[in-house]
């Protein structure tokens, strides 16, 4: 049954404009993004309603100007300058983005079968096209001289792996969301608590559960 | 195209992030509503007070078409106490504001700098995340809505210092582990320490790297069923290394 503290509050979170919340969600990915060491989900839905919105704020910019008149011009700055703020947000997460993928390539793409929403379309389409003229490239400078055992770029075998991962065990700072009741560190006695609100210094690999699930965020 | 910076927020964007904090302004002039992407701009009527985000606030403020009125928590009263309890306390930060009550389980969780920390009805008894930027960025555009800008800069330095002495000693704790618990650091201080703080960890993680996986070695054996080929294959491979 949920008291009288839960419903207001209820009522107080949907007050706060879809808008208003979408932000909160960009600039949280995009702070994720880029302190993170693995490459994170690609937010479908959140991404198209920005887009959509910067779309239709660049036709309203555009319809407006050539007034003359300074009040709206003034209205013009401020909306500008607001568009221009989204512009790099999206920006740099799409690039912090990209630099992942071209780090960890192959590692990318052995993971896909298994999260297919971990790419937009567009990146999706970039990295195989990107890694498909590499390929090619390679092939016809100097890897069609080595014998065939050899000419593959993710081979495995031996006990050493071709493959280029991310340090899933990087530390990262996090900021708990709500109440975890443990989190524990693989590879050491460590378990602990954390309270809404704490700020820890922790294994990326302990808590990217966490992270994905909105428990925690990385700051 | 890739972006060539290391994982993390630089200053310049930790100024960026802290731009997007809400504060209260005393507008000079009228402003009909406004559609803005991150959500409706209510109309501004002086000399009735609104929240604005910061960015915002500061460009009105140079145009002078509104007064910011700083937050409460920085005033020379309130910093006063604060840098007492950071000077009394050695070991930890001091408490960050307080916490709206917690979100439902499928509501979206607020955090800075969406809550409320810097608005005129903030709390005045801590520091918030984005307290050194937002304080330095308030000093330098808009000195003349304070009472006291000198005091203020001058606790803020004070602030600065004594925290700044914390995280070194703090270093000392950091251990392979890497669970250590940074309660009241702000934005600006993790942008600073970041690269210091995870390569002190990553670093300690990979000299006892060989004893974890021993451990995880074990884990595993406890939970898997006895004659686990592959394990016992390796162990021996690396033995015979050793004494050959």
């Amino acid at each position: 049954m949920m008291d009288i503290d839960d419903l207001l509050q209820e009522v107080s979170a949907h007050a706060v404009p879809q808008e208003t919340r979408d932000l909160q969600e960009l600039t949280r990915c995009w702070v994720a993004e880029r302190a993170a060491p693995e490459l994170l989900e690609w937010p479908e839905e959140l991404m198209g309603r920005v887009l959509e919105r910067i779309r239709r704020q660049i036709d309203i910019i555009e319809e407006a100007t050539g007034s003359m008149d300074a009040s709206t011009n003034f209205k013009l700055i401020i909306i500008q300058t607001e568009l221009e703020r989204f512009k790099f947000l999206v920006r740099s997460f799409l690039r912090a983005r990209l630099k992942k993928i071209d780090a960890h390539p192959h590692h990318i793409l052995s993971l896909l079968p298994a999260q297919p929403s971990l790419l937009s379309g567009t990146e999706h389409a970039y990295l195989t096209n990107h890694q498909a003229l590499l390929a090619n490239h390679y092939h016809a400078s100097f890897l069609s001289q080595f014998p065939v055992p050899l000419q593959k770029l993710d081979d495995t075998t031996g006990g050493v792996s071709m493959v280029e991962r991310p340090d899933e065990n990087a530390a990262v700072f996090v900021r708990a969301l709500r109440e975890v009741e443990e989190v524990f560190v693989e590879g050491t006695e460590r378990r602990f608590r954390m309270a809404r609100g704490d700020v820890w210094v922790v294994r990326w690999r302990a808590v990217k559960g966490l992270v994905r699930a909105g428990m925690v965020e990385v700051i | 195209m890739a972006l060539p910076l290391p994982p993390g927020l630089t200053p310049a964007e930790v100024a960026f992030f802290c731009e997007m904090e809400l504060v209260t302004i005393i507008p000079r002039q009228r402003l009909d509503a406004l559609e803005l992407l991150g959500g409706t701009l209510a109309p501004m009527l002086p000399p009735h007070k609104a929240n604005v985000p910061l960015w915002l606030a500061l460009l009105l403020k140079r145009q002078r078409r509104a007064n910011i009125a700083p937050p409460p928590w920085l005033s020379p009263h309130a910093l006063t106490a604060i840098l007492d309890h950071e000077t009394e306390n050695e070991d930890t930060f001091s408490p960050p504001p307080r916490l709206p009550p917690a979100p439902s389980a499928n509501a979206l969780a607020f955090s800075p700098p969406f809550l409320p920390e810097n608005t005129l009805d903030a709390g005045m008894d801590a520091l918030p995340y984005h307290w050194m930027e937002l304080g330095e960025m308030l000093l330098e555009a808009a000195a003349d809505d304070f009472e006291d800008p000198e005091s203020v800069r001058k606790l803020l330095r004070g602030l600065r210092e004594v925290r700044l002495a914390k995280m070194r000693r703090g270093t000392e704790m950091l251990d392979a582990a890497g669970g250590v618990r940074m309660n009241g650091v702000g934005g600006m201080e993790i942008a600073e320490g970041r690269a210091f703080i995870t390569g002190v960890i990553d670093n300690l993680r990979k000299l006892s790297a060989t004893v974890e996986e021993k451990r995880m070695e074990r884990g595993d054996r406890d939970t898997r069923s006895p004659g686990t080929a592959d394990y016992d294959y390796e162990d021996d491979e690396m033995e015979t290394q050793f004494t050959s």
